[in-house]
């Protein structure tokens, strides 16, 4: 029988699933199904083990994803880990993407009488809704736009995908929050609701009351006045990000680096430059490394864009979008351990040096994705800028960012060190403010996500996993309101089919994973 | 030489925060006028309740003439003491085609208005597609994704202006 399991970032395996056994064969076919719940923002290792052979595999990615045919086929190892000289067979596996996550539903919140936490005017609110994982804790899945002013908002339709929210029956954390620009959102109230249960608040016409969780000065928890409606509530069915995916499109990841001279000469110990020689990786190569790992599978040729900013290179001049690997001609590195090497040996070429500008480096990313669009429309560009400090020119930045909102692009900042990051939360135009231009013009989209790396979600998921989480959610925003379909989209009809199976489709046999510890 | 003109399709999708006289919010009758020159002008039909965030999603087609560099979209509120421009913007030219973007690339575009005074007053969200002749090749255009060209890129990386011609092939992608 086979058994798998998913590794988890402790090395320790955890089960899956198991096959049934099959007796006396040595091409066993199992039919028994695993469910494994696709997460975009982490790498899932997945390790099947295949018993009474008495031999192991190890370390297959997920990129089985991104196979046109879902199907990968690999030599099993000993439990070593070494291929032995007896071929010890292989095992094939196929995946497919459970129909059921092509529901999503479209849900229009409302409160009423919230209370007010500003001083001079009402509260500008927004609503968070996030997922409780396995550990206790919450990532959120997404958010309500601001309104301004407002004690008894009404907010735009929110899409929730089946990918987003698990089932409809998992608990789902609803906070109300009041805006405020500097990143410290006050908390107005939470409530906890599966999207069950929001259903049924549709269906009943009811409010349920926000409440305030006990805090320093309460022991108890406080049901407050302020309430939320579900005026509209409908199910729809959508394609997937894995549709796209699996049909052939392509995430391009791109890497711009500050060079300025704030981070500290790289030579010296605090320097968010400084290369430690035991192989710590510094803040920057972190961030690289856990956007890029997680990325790196969905692009098909890994020949990735690098660039530095900020930074005095050999001609003297100080340049705001040169390339890392310190080529006059060509921006690209192979792989993420190019970006890395390119990195490590730019420290030692490039003099740091300043202002932190983003413009240069966003105008080209977007050149970039612009002209892709001449040859087809089935890649999308992901922009990671990893920056210490605060911007010279904001203007400039929002002009770059509102030129590129109307592209297949999305711009991951990550903030790393000390600074007082309030612009950025500008840039994440999470306030409802969508960007302006200096010549007027406004920002189809938020393209931008920002995260301090400082920031920890409560130590199991890591801080660029919240970055990451929104990216299937832009590239779907994009595809969607250009009614983009995958690539084979007449192959693959959201209704389920029913012919061509190859297992046979009784739900009751299906082998749910519990997530239970 | 008769100026050429192209085809313009402009979609005129939604309003927001429309306030009169800088103080009270729209409350009915918005829509929005679309002009390339003071001979050439469509009008939307009128969002009755739409209160300052009206919606018109509203298809125009109009000749933008070559020489004109700006398509002005005003928005108009009829109100009991007649009609009213709440704002206006001038969209240049080359936003409605894009500096590095395919011909008839689908263009989302959002702009803020300005009153009759020059204050701020809402935004407009529209779309605009330049309409591109049946008959004209182009060696970069490749339509909907499903057939894809086999020729060479346009430009590579901005330093080529060679025109390369690519012969169209069924091209299923393949990993």
């Amino acid at each position: 029988m086979a058994v798998a399991y998913v590794k988890k970032r402790d090395g320790s395996l955890e089960e899956l699933g198991r096959t049934e056994v099959i007796m006396n064969c040595l091409d066993p076919a199992w039919i028994e199904k695993i469910n494994v719940a696709y997460q975009f923002e982490m790498v899932q290792l997945l390790v099947f083990h295949v018993y009474d052979v008495d031999t192991r595999y190890h370390n297959l990615p997920v990129k089985i994803v991104t196979r046109q045919s879902w199907s990968l086929t690999i030599k099993l190892h000993n439990k070593n880990g070494h291929a032995s000289l007896r071929n010890l067979g292989t095992i094939t596996v196929h995946a497919e993407e459970t129909i059921a996550s092509r529901n999503a539903v479209e849900i229009k919140f409302r409160c009423s009488h919230l209370d007010n936490k500003d001083l001079f005017s009402k509260s500008d609110p927004f609503l968070r809704i996030s997922r409780i994982v396995e550990s206790g804790g919450s990532v959120p899945i997404c958010k309500t736009e601001v309104v301004n002013n407002n004690l008894n908002p009404i907010w735009k339709p929110l899409t929730l995908t089946m990918q987003q929210f698990g089932s409809k029956d998992n608990p789902l954390i609803i906070e109300c929050f009041d805006f405020n620009s500097s990143g410290n959102h006050v908390l107005i109230g939470k409530l906890q609701k599966s999207v069950v249960d929001l259903e049924k608040l549709h269906k009943e016409k009811m409010g349920v009351n926000f409440i305030l969780p006990p805090s320093r000065h309460r022991a108890h928890e406080k049901v407050l006045k302020g309430q939320l409606f579900v005026d509209g509530f409908s199910e729809k069915k959508l394609y997937s990000f894995l549709d796209y995916i699996s049909s052939g499109f392509e995430l391009n990841f791109m890497a711009a680096v500050d060079f300025t001279a704030s981070n500290g000469n790289p030579r010296s110990r605090d320097s968010l430059h400084y290369i430690d020689p035991t192989g710590r990786l510094n803040a920057y190569q972190q961030a690289i490394m856990e956007v890029g790992e997680v990325i790196q599978f969905y692009d098909s040729d890994r020949r990735f864009p690098a660039w530095g900013f900020g930074g005095r290179t050999y001609d003297g001049s100080v340049s705001h979008c040169f390339n890392l690997n310190g080529s006059a001609s060509g921006f690209e590195v192979e792989g993420i351990e190019g970006i890395m090497a390119a990195y490590a040996s730019a420290l030692h070429n490039v003099a740091l040096a300043g202002p932190t500008l983003f413009g240069q480096v966003i105008n080209t990313a977007a050149e970039i994705a612009g002209r892709a669009l001449s040859c087809n429309n089935s890649k999308y560009f992901v922009l990671l800028i990893i920056t210490d400090g605060v911007l010279t020119d904001l203007q400039e930045t929002k002009d770059a960012l509102v030129r590129a909102s109307d592209l297949p692009l999305s711009v991951l900042i990550v903030g790393v060190g000390g600074a007082d990051f309030q612009q950025m939360e500008i840039l994440d135009a999470d306030n409802g403010q969508r960007l302006e231009s200096s010549t007027g013009r406004i920002a189809t989209r938020d393209i931008v996500q920002f995260v301090p790396m400082r920031e920890v979600h409560g130590g199991q998921i890591s801080i660029v996993q919240a970055l990451l989480e929104e990216l299937p959610g832009q590239f779907l925003m994009y595809m969607r309101s250009r009614d983009i379909k995958p690539l084979d989209a007449n192959a693959a009809p959201l209704v389920p089919p029913d012919q061509g199976h190859p297992y046979p489709i009784d739900k009751s046999s299906e082998y749910r994973i519990s997530h239970e510890a | 030489m008769a100026t050429t003109s192209r085809a313009l399709e402009v979609t005129v999708i939604s309003g927001e925060g429309l306030r009169l006289n800088r103080r009270r919010p729209v409350k009915k009758n918005a829509f929005a006028v679309v002009r390339t020159n003071s001979r050439i002008s469509r009008t939307t039909k009128t969002d009755i309740d739409g209160r300052s965030y009206p919606t018109w999603n509203e298809k125009i087609v109009l000749e933008f003439p070559s020489h004109e560099r700006f398509l002005t979209v005003e928005v108009h509120c009829k109100t009991y003491s007649g009609e009213k421009v709440v704002g206006a913007v001038r969209i240049p030219a080359t936003d409605c085609t894009g500096e590095y973007f395919p011909d008839n690339y689908l263009h989302f575009l959002s702009y803020r208005l300005r009153d009759g005074k020059g204050e701020r007053n809402g935004i407009i969200n529209l779309s605009v597609r330049f309409k591109v002749p049946e008959n004209r090749v182009s060696p970069a255009m490749c339509g909907g994704g499903a057939v894809q060209w086999m020729g060479g890129p346009l430009a590579v990386e901005g330093f080529s202006s060679e025109v390369v011609i690519g012969v169209p092939v069924w091209h299923r992608y393949k990993y």
